[in-house]
């Protein structure tokens, strides 16, 4: 049963953070029909900017401003970092294909991904930052928290799953409960439909982009909490994301939150219980199944075409 | 139509032989030639510079650009230091596609690594096939020089003792010294790791150490489901990561999970900047330098040309392998009377010996493989304060 506690544990905190990638990689696909995969680095460059505020205000060792302060801080900077970053891709990457055939966004993406690994390698070096949070407040952070049974939920996963929560919660309520929400969903729906309505669809196209880089930042500065970050960490997390999009149906914003928890489950599970050497297999067998058997994904909506 | 495939496919098949038949021209003629000595030689490092053992790059690339700014001149060489990046994330292939670049150029006579196990076994076959010399200053997988079938080829050759001291040396510490009952044993998938655990493993299993075996992809990033696997009463995780920063986050994670288990790092996790967690164990090929009365000059020279990085145990063994390297170049030079060949250099490699060798005492190599002779690994215990301490 501990062993089942700490894993549903596990679980959620992986869960919570794919499911925060995925949204960026939904959103953007719901409006854009693109697979934007430079997604993935841009969460990493949200990792790297909350490290980086991080040392401005002391570090783990001496903080300059109270702890939950220094957390709230950096993942505002990430946030507003990933989201300004997102709008330069968009506009310099993406805008121009708008009306290309849909392989050169695509391409362009890749690039992009691979652009911003390297320039980051070449401004910051491929050395591993981690937050040492571990230092933070005598370890409270992970000392610190609840106990069910034998199973210690230490409030560092507690911060974790609580703060992507929120985040969708927001996403969710800003999507369907504003009027730029709706916009979005008309853009989604039909571009040109929504252009000939008055929607402004580059401002809606910019503010999806906005969101989506805003989350990824978010989710490199809680993964970061703790895991050290690489310049190359992107690519991997860049496809559990994907992955996870895929899953809950692409396009979905409730399936891309199923989707993300849905592989946080498989992977800590299947490494649980079947085989830590086997988990990356289950996992993106779940996947291709998925592919063959549901290709819409779990929430997602069947493409139908007019012919 | 069928004509027309046909043609196509035959095209194909001829201009694929004659392709291959002229590349293996290409590296017979590069491995005969004769190069004069007085040309600039380029001498490559091959080692992860990017990814998440980019550390290791940056630190064996620091020492062995210093032996060569040091080195090449006093020794009548004019050489050129590059490197050649093999990132543990994308496995053989980038260590495969630097051996094909490195045999084409005709200036290339000894390569320097690769660094890595894995990528030495990808590449040695590709170098041995061109009479290319490398000598790894880290790669430590048994396998690549004893045994058989062995791995890495006759062209290879370390200048740190392989697995089958450090596997020995660490099980043995911690049957004898930690007294442990329960070992858990981590590998990433890859060649390193599963032999290092493998060769542990073996010496627990004859000690009767109850053991567990688990295995992560070498992507790993969160590893909360398998500190989640480690016994509660397991006295040691060996942890032979290429990533030391990981090595810190299974250790605050076992504290996490409220598991007593320390964890016992291999020479790749001997990073005191990145694995700090007190407690914990490390094991490396290497002392730490700074403590040899005759390498004080040395270290203050590098530490001059690099300021304010700190010695590590990874960067010394490279300036190591590249004194090799350099000596083999000019002793092949003098017996070939200003020309030599990369045959000629391979074949002198085991005739070098040093005198004060960086790692201390001399390098002499072993008779019966292309092992350095009498070397030995050393068991570090991590302080308070994050230094690490000689224990073993």
């Amino acid at each position: 049963m501990d062993t089942f506690l700490q894993l549903t544990v596990d679980a959620l905190t992986l869960g919570s953070v794919y499911a925060l990638i995925a949204l960026g990689y939904t959103l953007v696909y719901g409006v854009l029909k693109l697979l934007n995969f430079a997604h993935g680095d841009v969460f990493m460059v949200g990792s790297f900017i909350g490290f980086g505020v991080l040392q401005l205000l002391g570090g783990t060792s001496k903080p300059v401003v109270p702890v939950w302060l220094l957390l709230v801080l950096m993942v505002l900077a990430a946030m507003v970092g990933c989201a300004v970053l997102g709008v330069v891709i968009e506009r310099f990457a993406y805008r121009p294909l708008r009306d290309a055939p849909r392989i050169a966004p695509l391409i362009s993406a890749l690039g992009v991904s691979f652009f911003l690994a390297n320039s980051m390698q070449l401004l910051f070096g491929a050395t591993p930052r981690n937050y040492n949070i571990f230092d933070l407040a005598n370890a409270s952070l992970y000392t610190n928290g609840f106990n069910i049974g034998n199973v210690h939920v230490a409030l560092l996963r507690i911060i974790t799953v609580v703060s992507a929560f929120v985040l969708m919660v927001l996403l969710w309520l800003l999507v369907n409960r504003t009027r730029t929400g709706k916009a979005m969903r008309a853009t989604s729906y039909d571009r040109e439909a929504a252009a000939m309505m008055g929607i402004d669809i580059d401002k809606v196209i910019v503010f999806t982009f906005v969101l989506g880089s805003a989350l990824a930042g978010a989710g490199g500065v809680l993964q970061s909490l703790r895991v050290p970050t690489t310049v190359a960490i992107g690519f991997v997390v860049g496809l559990k994301g994907f992955t996870a999009a895929v899953i809950g149906g692409i396009g979905s914003i409730p399936g891309a939150m199923a989707g993300g928890l849905i592989l946080g489950f498989a992977e800590s599970f299947s490494q649980g219980y079947i085989s830590t050497k086997w988990s990356d297999l289950i996992v993106f067998s779940i996947l291709i199944a998925f592919m063959i058997f549901r290709p819409q994904g779990l929430l997602g909506r069947a493409d139908i075409r007019k012919v | 139509m069928k004509k027309a495939i046909g043609l196509a496919l035959a095209v194909l098949a001829m201009s694929v032989v004659a392709t291959s038949a002229q590349g293996s021209n290409r590296i017979t003629a590069a491995s005969a030639a004769g190069v004069n000595c007085k040309s600039t030689i380029t001498l490559p490092l091959v080692t992860p510079v990017t990814g998440g053992a980019g550390f290791l790059g940056a630190e064996q690339g620091s020492w062995a650009k210093y032996a060569v700014q040091t080195l090449a001149k006093p020794l009548g060489l004019k050489v050129k230091f590059v490197l050649g990046d093999t990132p543990v994330e994308q496995g053989p292939a980038p260590a495969q596609a630097l051996a094909q670049k490195y045999v084409a150029d005709k200036s290339v006579l000894v390569v320097l690594g690769p660094s890595t196990s894995g990528a030495v076994a990808a590449s040695s076959s590709t170098y041995y096939a061109a009479k290319i010399a490398h000598i790894s200053p880290s790669a430590t997988r048994t396998s690549l020089t004893q045994g058989s079938p062995k791995e890495a080829t006759p062209a290879f050759f370390r200048v740190v003792p392989g697995d089958y001291i450090q596997g020995p040396s660490d099980a043995n510490y911690m049957q004898n010294v930690l007294h442990v009952k329960r070992v858990v044993l981590m590998d990433f998938q890859e060649p390193y790791s599963v032999g290092l655990s493998d060769a542990v493993e073996a010496v627990l299993k004859k000690g009767g150490v109850a053991t567990t075996r688990l295995s992560a992809p070498n992507t790993t990033t969160d590893y909360s489901a398998y500190v989640t696997k480690v016994p509660s009463d397991a006295d040691i995780v060996f942890f032979p990561t290429q990533k030391p920063g990981d090595a810190q986050t299974f250790a605050q994670q076992l504290i996490e999970q409220g598991k007593k288990a320390k964890v016992f790092g291999g020479d790749g996790s001997n990073d005191p900047s990145a694995f700090k967690q007190p407690g914990s164990y490390v094991s490396n090929f290497a002392p730490d330098i700074t403590g040899i009365a005759a390498d004080k000059a040395l270290i203050a020279g590098w530490k001059k040309a690099n300021p304010g990085k700190a010695v590590g145990s990874f960067g010394p063994p490279s300036y190591g392998a590249a004194q090799v390297a350099l000596n083999a170049i000019a002793l092949s030079c003098k017996a070939g009377h200003g020309t030599t060949t990369r045959q000629a250099v391979l074949q002198t490699i085991k005739k070098v010996k040093i005198k004060n060798w960086i790692l201390g005492g001399s390098l002499r190599w072993s008779t019966k493989s292309n092992d350095p002779l009498n070397a030995k690994f050393y068991i570090f215990q991590i302080q308070a304060n994050g230094s690490y301490k000689l224990v073993g």
